[in-house]
């Protein structure tokens, strides 16, 4: 069978990491493969590489049979190679259809508006993508950008098309459609690379798995002859332990510490995205909230932390009510937030460790006077939790993008931590970080548990939240949809819920 | 009925106006694709100055040597604006910060007079000028006659841009790669448009552009070289891409607009008419000021906004 | 087609291109300089002979410098306060207009009555009112219906420069001159109200470049040791951090513009106070000190301290220029020379944030 894409000793580097370490794939024309790996296994930059974005330092890429040198994406293009990206690369103001015939080299020197418009309807029937050509990007949904973003890559005839972690903002009944679109593009002969770190999806939808770790490849397995702990090993290197976490001081449900009431909130586009939301969290309780990212939980972690505004609603804090859109409000009741965003959102990236150790307490009485900040004071408190949270930093004036990931989130923990808040959002607080790392940041959160901080965790990975968790609410479309006990959630149950999917089998 | 006082107001918007619109169009085509050149004033100084410098020595008919003058105000325009493209394209600089220093360098106290100096521009007198000319000689037919059959050959040019940009812009594949570039760098770089290449090529043309209309104000509105001579045009022409939406059509009238007030003072105080000439030399920019709150609002920037990528350096993660 | 060379981004900015950068962007202004003169038919190592020492050699050349320097010096710390939060405020030009409105007028109503200290004081808070306030306009347009600030300010300076016209030109307002119908100027102040200048070692200095040098120490404290300044930094590092933290966006970039106005409305009563006697509409527009202040800023990288040195090398290469101003030296020098300083010292931040790399090829590995 022929090879569509072969890549041989692919080497990429980049300051301070090495992204591809001698990477080999073999994919063979008209099937479906997956490259499968944790966040930073190198399966982004691969992909970058064979799209033309980058240029290996070392290796061999070969299309066809054939070995190429991409130095643009166009080359690529060319070659029948085309890409949906993650994040999308759309220009906002423009129609579906100038977006999809933008840059396209046949393209005639006047652009004729209806036939661009009729190409791009005839495609999206063919292959069940709905979507209006003349309508503008921004008001469409992700799900139907992404449709866009795969209507432009077979507008040009790609051959082989390369999704990365496509159904990141999809719901599953999304992304089962999709699926049934891959097969049938392979089905006419293109070949499909899957990029993701979900294993159901990749059993699900692939031919054959190829698993990235740490920059390599560790194997290559058809799909049919495989199962999801075999390839959880093989991404993690270890048998991945799905135990739950014991806990030694049972949650009394009846010490409500955080409540909402009825809480609404919009979006940076001004839609609604949160409706009518009411939950409580006792004291010392680990309140998971499930659900596929899109479906509100940023702007739930921003409502409480008082970042965004509420429409309707309150939150109340041990009996207190913190003021809507008052991140200061927010934190003088004693709410901590560990945001997704950990170096734009939740530190200032340029400015020192002491500094961003400091963000939250600079203007207390301990760190400043007359309005003027105590340098040595700022100094120790850094000193000292650099010390107690290990955090690995040449200097405390060191800026904080130049830690590792890892230590990013240590000092955010640090700073959090120390400040003894009653409530504390964490959201993906273990996304992109290597395994020593995530035992740590679980071990610190459960710890807080016990020491009786409410805590909020909120994350895509649902085996994190089965196993940390003490009690699971489900978000889909800005609503709770489901709210169980963790020791006796379903797995299938949960799958199902985060859908939108009703229990009785009905979509809601 | 011709020396009505609508009709010579009228008459006058347009001929003031079309430097502004020059300058002005330059300003969008290099505003589309993300620069913005702040360096218009210094660089239509230049364009005046070279200008009227090739128009006292180019020997040849008075026909070459006004087309030659042309040639070289754009020209010298273009360059200047070369120099903006690469501290703003190459070297990433902060593009305000450029286009200041290329007006402080270009301006009135500095290259601009320079050249003047050196070469002796203000001494003689610039005969070769632009001059206005009677269309089929139409030009004596009431109301239309004087305003639009008796303009300059650049007027005439200005409308066929008009056209010409904005067929360009919306309706060629060029255009819509351009306004690519100007909205979502990532996104055309994405899609194998040469953003470097654009930004260059725009820029330029631009700076042609407000050099033609430097070469404007020396050759034909005042006509001759005086220092500063634009006072503040290039400034007006910034103000107008915004008034204008970055749309070539609404640019003109913007333009047309803001050369009626300019004339309108003095006009109206040669007949007696006691309006505040203060007023309507502060209206273009309260005016502005407004248009720009409007459109910054979150509903209209879509709609009616600058491209996204405005001011903002393009930084392609590495190959 | 790739280049030889590609700029790639500096993880750590080392310290000491802090300020060979800026001393190298002197020396390449002054190498291109040369090479315009030299085109045009100048001997430069004269034509710089020359200004240095009209500029800075000896204490005449040096006062003269210093009060070139001094408005310089305000709406240099105007522009770089501004920047500091990532603001471009190139209002400051209409800022000082204002702020001499606001000092003339101070020192009109109260030039008989008081004691020349305290008129000193009255005229600088009127001063820093009337400019603080017509930055606050542009602060809060910005700040609520997130208009650009770039823009809006300057507009707002050539509507202060149309009121500054009206002012002497076009009415008989409290400014203007009663006796000078013919040919309009602005009313002097009282001599009372006159600001010393001091000697120091047989140069003059006026007591306004000194305030000057108080202010830009007030706003290195104020962004290095405040809270304030804390919050500033951190707004312009990451808005969204700004957000998380419960900083006030808002009412910090209206702050910051009136800060930043009130500086340069600072310049406009010190120009009033110290140099010109006067409202002097024609000659503050000819002067264009809020267009120079913001290449003494962009020079000396925002740096409140290093601005008040580069105001003073500017401002005697200003002054050089004036001295020399005849039929040998051509006008428009200056003005090259400044645009060239800014030219290079732009091109010499790249330097700071950048390395410049050799585009390595491909290396094809036999499989």
């Amino acid at each position: 069978m022929k090879s569509a894409v072969r890549m041989s000793g692919v080497v990429k580097r980049f300051p301070g990491v090495v992204a591809n370490d001698g990477v080999e794939v073999d994919i063979r024309a008209g099937e479906v493969h997956a490259l499968l790996g944790e966040n930073g296994a190198g399966k982004s930059t691969l992909s970058n590489i064979l799209t033309g974005l980058y240029r290996p330092d070392e290796g061999i890429v070969e299309i066809n049979g054939e070995p190429v040198h991409f130095s643009s994406p166009r080359d690529a293009l060319d070659a029948g190679v085309g890409m949906v990206h993650q994040h999308f690369r759309l220009v906002e103001t423009f129609t579906v259809a100038e977006n999809v015939v933008l840059g396209e080299p046949g393209s005639p020197f006047v652009i004729d508006q209806s036939r661009v418009a009729q190409q791009v309807a005839e495609l999206s029937d063919r292959y069940g993508l709905a979507v209006d050509p003349s309508a503008r990007i921004w008001q469409l949904s992700v799900g139907e950008q992404q449709r866009v973003e795969i209507l432009k890559v077979l507008y040009r005839g790609a051959k082989v098309l390369i999704l990365d972690e496509p159904t990141a903002v999809l719901t599953p009944n999304e992304a089962d459609v999709l699926f049934t679109t891959l097969r049938g593009m392979v089905a006419e002969g293109r070949t499909v690379i899957f990029i993701s770190h979900k294993l159901d999806e990749v059993m699900k939808v692939s031919d054959r798995v190829t698993v990235l770790r740490g920059g390599r490849t560790v194997g290559t397995v058809e799909t049919a002859r495989t199962d999801t702990r075999e390839l959880a090993s093989l991404m993690v290197g270890r048998s991945v332990d799905f135990a739950r976490v014991t806990r030694t001081n049972p949650v009394d449900r009846s010490t409500e510490v955080l409540t909402l009431d009825g809480v609404s909130a919009r979006d940076d586009r001004g839609r609604e995205a949160l409706h009518d939301v009411s939950l409580t969290v006792a004291r010392g309780e680990i309140l998971g909230i499930a659900g596929v990212a899109g479906n509100g939980q940023r702007e739930l972690a921003e409502a409480i932390s008082g970042m965004r505004s509420l429409t309707t609603g309150r939150i109340h804090v041990a009996g207190e009510q913190v003021q809507s859109g008052r991140a200061r409000s927010a934190i003088a009741k004693g709410i901590a937030h560990i945001p997704e965003d950990r170096l734009h959102t939740g530190l200032a990236s340029s400015h020192s460790v002491e500094d961003n150790l400091a963000l939250k307490n600079y203007r207390s009485r301990d760190l400043s006077r007359f309005r003027l900040l105590r340098r040595k004071l700022i100094r120790s408190q850094a000193d000292e939790l650099v010390r107690n949270y290990d955090v690995k930093t040449p200097a405390t004036t060191t800026p904080v993008r130049l830690l590792s990931g890892g230590n990013v989130q240590k000092v955010l923990l640090a700073r959090e931590f120390s400040s003894l808040p009653k409530v504390l959002i964490a959201a993906s607080p273990t996304r992109g970080l290597d395994v020593g790392a995530i035992e740590t940041v679980r071990t610190r959160l459960v710890e807080a548990a016990e020491q009786g901080v409410s805590i909020l965790l909120i994350s895509e990975d649902l085996d994190e939240i089965m196993s940390l968790a003490d009690r699971i609410v489900v978000m889909y479309e800005g609503r709770i949809v489901d709210d169980v006990d963790a020791g006796s959630a379903d797995r299938q149950r949960l799958g199902l819920t985060m859908g939108g999917g009703t229990l009785s089998g009905a979509k809601s | 009925m011709n020396s009505n006082l609508v009709v010579i107001i009228a008459a006058s918007a347009i001929f003031y106006g079309t430097p502004l619109f020059f300058a002005a169009l330059g300003g969008i085509i290099t505003e589309r694709s993300g620069v913005l050149n702040l360096g218009v004033e210094g660089t239509m100084l230049l364009g005046a100055v070279t200008g009227a410098w090739a128009s006292q020595h180019i020997p040849g008919s008075a026909w070459f040597t006004v087309l030659a003058s042309i040639f070289i105000g754009m020209t010298a325009g273009a360059l200047t604006s070369a120099l903006l493209a690469f501290l703003c394209v190459t070297l990433r600089t902060n593009q305000t910060v450029a286009g200041l220093a290329i007006t402080i360098f270009a301006g009135g106290v500095g290259l601009s007079s320079y050249f003047a100096n050196i070469w002796k521009v203000a001494e003689g007198p610039v005969d070769r000028q632009i001059r206005k000319f009677d269309v089929l000689g139409l030009g004596d037919s009431p109301i239309v006659g004087p305003i639009i059959f008796n303009q300059t050959i650049l007027t005439y040019v200005s409308w066929v841009l008009v056209i010409g940009v904005s067929f360009y812009l919306f309706r060629t594949r060029f255009g819509l790669q351009l306004r690519a570039v100007g909205e979502s760098p990532q996104t055309a770089d994405a899609m194998g448009i040469d953003v470097v290449k654009y930004r260059y090529v725009h820029t330029i043309v631009g700076g042609a552009l407000a050099g033609l209309g430097g070469v404007y104000y020396s050759l034909a509105i005042v006509p001759t070289w005086v220092n500063g001579m634009t006072r503040g045009a290039g400034w007006i022409a910034i103000a107008l891409v915004i008034f204008g939406f970055w749309r070539p059509g609404i640019t003109l009238l913007g333009a047309y607009l803001f050369g009626a007030l300019q004339s309108l003072g003095s006009t109206l105080k040669a007949r007696n008419v006691n309006i505040s000439g203060d007023i309507l030399d502060a209206l273009p920019f309260f005016m502005t000021i407004v248009v720009l709150v409007l459109i910054s609002s979150r509903f209209a920037h879509r709609r009616l906004g600058a491209p996204a990528s405005l001011g903002v350096p393009y930084e392609r993660e590495e190959r | 087609m790739r280049s030889p060379v590609r700029f790639e981004r500096r993880l750590e900015q080392p310290k000491w291109l802090n300020w060979a950068i800026p001393v190298l962007s002197l020396v390449a202004a002054l190498v291109l300089g040369a090479i315009v003169l030299l085109a045009t038919g100048k001997n430069p190592i004269e034509v710089y002979d020359r200004i240095f020492e009209r500029g800075f050699a000896g204490t005449r050349a040096l006062s003269g410098s210093i009060k070139t320097a001094t408005p310089l010096a305000f709406t240099g710390l105007c522009a770089a306060v501004a920047f500091r939060m990532g603001l471009i405020n190139i209002g400051g030009e209409g800022q000082f207009y204002m702020g001499a409105v606001g000092a003339t007028w101070a020192g009109l109503a109260f030039g008989n009555d008081l004691p020349t200290g305290v008129l000193v004081i009255v005229m600088s808070l009127s001063g820093m009112l009337w400019g603080g306030f017509y930055a606050a306009i542009v602060g809060v347009l910005r700040a609520k219906f997130n208009t650009n600030e770039i823009i809006t300010s300057l507009m707002m300076n050539y509507i202060a420069a149309i009121f500054l016209n009206y002012l002497i030109y076009n009415s008989t307002s409290y400014w203007r001159d009663p006796k000078s119908r013919n040919f309009p100027a602005g009313k002097p102040i009282p001599k009372r109200a006159d600001w010393n200048v001091y000697e120091i070692f047989g140069t003059r200095i006026p007591l306004s470049f000194l305030i000057a040098v108080m202010a830009a120490v007030g706003v290195w404290v104020l962004y290095k040791r405040t809270r304030f300044g804390f919050e500033v930094g951190v707004i312009a590092d990451s808005p969204k951090a700004a957000r998380y933290a419960g900083i006030r966006t808002s009412s910090t970039i209206i702050i910051v513009l009136a800060l930043s106005g009130a500086l340069a409305g600072l310049g406009g009563a010190a120009d009033v106070g110290n140099f010109r006697g006067l409202l002097d509409s024609k000659g503050l527009q000819m002067s264009g000190y809020g267009y120079t202040g913001i290449v003494v800023a962009a020079l000396a990288r925002f740096n409140p301290i290093s601005t008040i040195v580069v105001a003073v090398l500017i401002g005697g290469l200003t002054n050089a220029g004036f001295a020399l101003q005849g039929p040998d030296f051509p006008s428009g020098l200056v003005g090259t020379l400044q645009g060239l300083i800014l030219f290079t010292a732009v091109a010499g931040e790249v330097l700071v944030r950048y390395r410049i790399r050799r585009n390595r090829r491909t290396v094809a590995v036999a499989a």
